[in-house]
């Protein structure tokens, strides 16, 4: 997984814009746009589209470069935030919805999924705390009811709304923003918890 | 936007790393998070406890054309170090005496050149993705000729451009304008005795036409040792 520190190192020197920007700037883009590709084709669901999701992804970042915070710990959520919030929009403004069946959705074999979707493992810069963060969510979010699980993952990984898990699942709107709502109120209450169990 | 209490308030965030704030409502809740700092601290919270990490398996490789078209719209070559200054060739560049030398040479790729044996001068090579070039010389070093391990053509607002790092140092010189990396041209006749050993050759990608500067301003595709 990419390291933040690194990320954070190239962010500011491409922020910096002067000689030496460029290289940066091309060296964050060969470390993280593979994974910021596949993370844009799993919402986008289109391979031309997912490229222009990056392509966009990319002028943001090197434009908002200037604006990234210092002092912020997390430069590669900030990069992902921007990835996902640009496939969501591509997303809606394509209607991807009607034309994916999402045959690899976790509906069966939910705990399969969160392994297949997502790296649990730490790497050598996370601490102990990462570690255990890691294992809290993973626990937690197996341990949800099926629907709510499905329905958090769903929005998650292949960037559905409300209304196309609605439709996805046959429920009404209602129903599915409940789950959605529920799901995530009981990861919390799971995962502080977790936390809590180990300030005593 | 003010956000109310607590609970509102990692709703939203959670909902907003979910993915499922849109429109409006996400645009408002990205402008509280520029504005109130309490925003940003309680994402970042939400972002470390609740935001599992993708997996290496979703990795795609993206096509260079993605890169290609950054760099190019966002012009990052303003923001590279310059190249001579990279290979840490030269200290100065005196940029005039340079555009004095490569006016008037891009026309003279068109005139036909009569054929002759030539020996090779030196190797050009790159980053991977780039062809490797041969640079061979008249017998009466008139004459230059690249040629391309395979054929590459120059885009529609580009040329390349090569230049002559000299054996006794001082800014490059340009040597021919090219549209291909598979040309011949003649040797501009000052610089004829100047390819010798020591000296290097180097491809630059430029505007059409050529540098403006008459100083490399693109990236260097492509450098080689000159041996006589």
């Amino acid at each position: 997984m990419l390291d933040d520190h690194e990320v954070k190192k190239l962010l500011l020197r491409a922020a910096a814009r002067d000689e030496g920007s460029a290289e940066a700037f091309e060296r964050l883009y060969r470390l993280s746009a593979p994974l910021m590709l596949g993370v844009a084709q799993r919402i986008v669901g289109r391979r031309e589209l997912a490229e222009e999701v990056l392509h966009d992804a990319f002028t943001a970042i090197w434009r908002r470069a200037e604006a990234f915070d210092p002092l912020a710990t997390q430069p590669v959520a900030w990069m992902m935030t921007i990835v996902r919030n640009r496939a969501l929009d591509v997303r809606a403004s394509h209607d991807v919805s009607r034309v994916d069946s999402y045959h690899d959705a976790p509906d069966e074999d939910p705990e399969g999924a969160l392994d297949r979707l997502f790296d649990w493992s730490s790497g050598p810069e996370d601490g102990e705390d990462e570690r255990r963060a890691a294992r809290w969510l993973r626990d937690c979010l197996a341990r949800l009811q099926a629907v709510e699980r499905q329905a958090l993952v769903l929005a998650y990984d292949r960037g559905l709304s409300h209304g196309d898990l609605a439709a996805h699942l046959g429920k009404p709107l209602g129903t599915v923003k409940a789950w959605v709502r529920r799901g995530m109120a009981n990861l919390r209450a799971c995962v502080e918890t977790c936390m809590g169990g180990t300030r005593q | 936007m003010r956000i109310g209490e607590n609970a509102a308030l990692d709703a939203l965030c959670g909902e907003y790393l979910l993915g499922t704030l849109r429109g409006r409502a996400r645009r408002r809740f990205e402008r509280a998070l520029r504005e109130e700092p309490r925003v940003a601290t309680r994402l970042a919270y939400w972002q470390r406890a609740y935001v599992p990490k993708p997996s290496k398996m979703i990795e795609l490789e993206p096509p260079s054309r993605v890169w290609a078209r950054l760099e190019r719209e966002l012009q990052l070559a303003r923001y590279r170090t310059p190249w001579h200054r990279r290979l840490g060739f030269w200290r100065a560049l005196a940029v005039a005496a340079t555009a004095a030398l490569a006016l008037g040479i891009g026309l003279e790729v068109l005139r036909p050149v009569q054929t002759e044996p030539a020996v090779q001068i030196a190797e050009l090579e790159g980053k991977a993705d780039v062809a490797r070039v041969i640079a061979r010389l008249s017998r009466d070093r008139r004459t230059l000729e690249l040629k391309s391990a395979r054929a590459v053509v120059a885009g529609q607002n580009q040329s390349y451009e090569l230049w002559l790092l000299p054996a006794e140092g001082g800014p490059p010189v340009s040597l021919a304008v090219l549209g291909s990396l598979d040309a011949r041209f003649p040797v501009p006749s000052a610089q004829a005795d100047r390819l010798r050993t020591g000296g290097k050759l180097a491809v630059s990608v430029e505007p059409a036409g050529g540098s403006p500067t008459g100083a490399p301003t693109g990236p260097v595709i492509l450098v080689g040792a000159i041996t006589i």
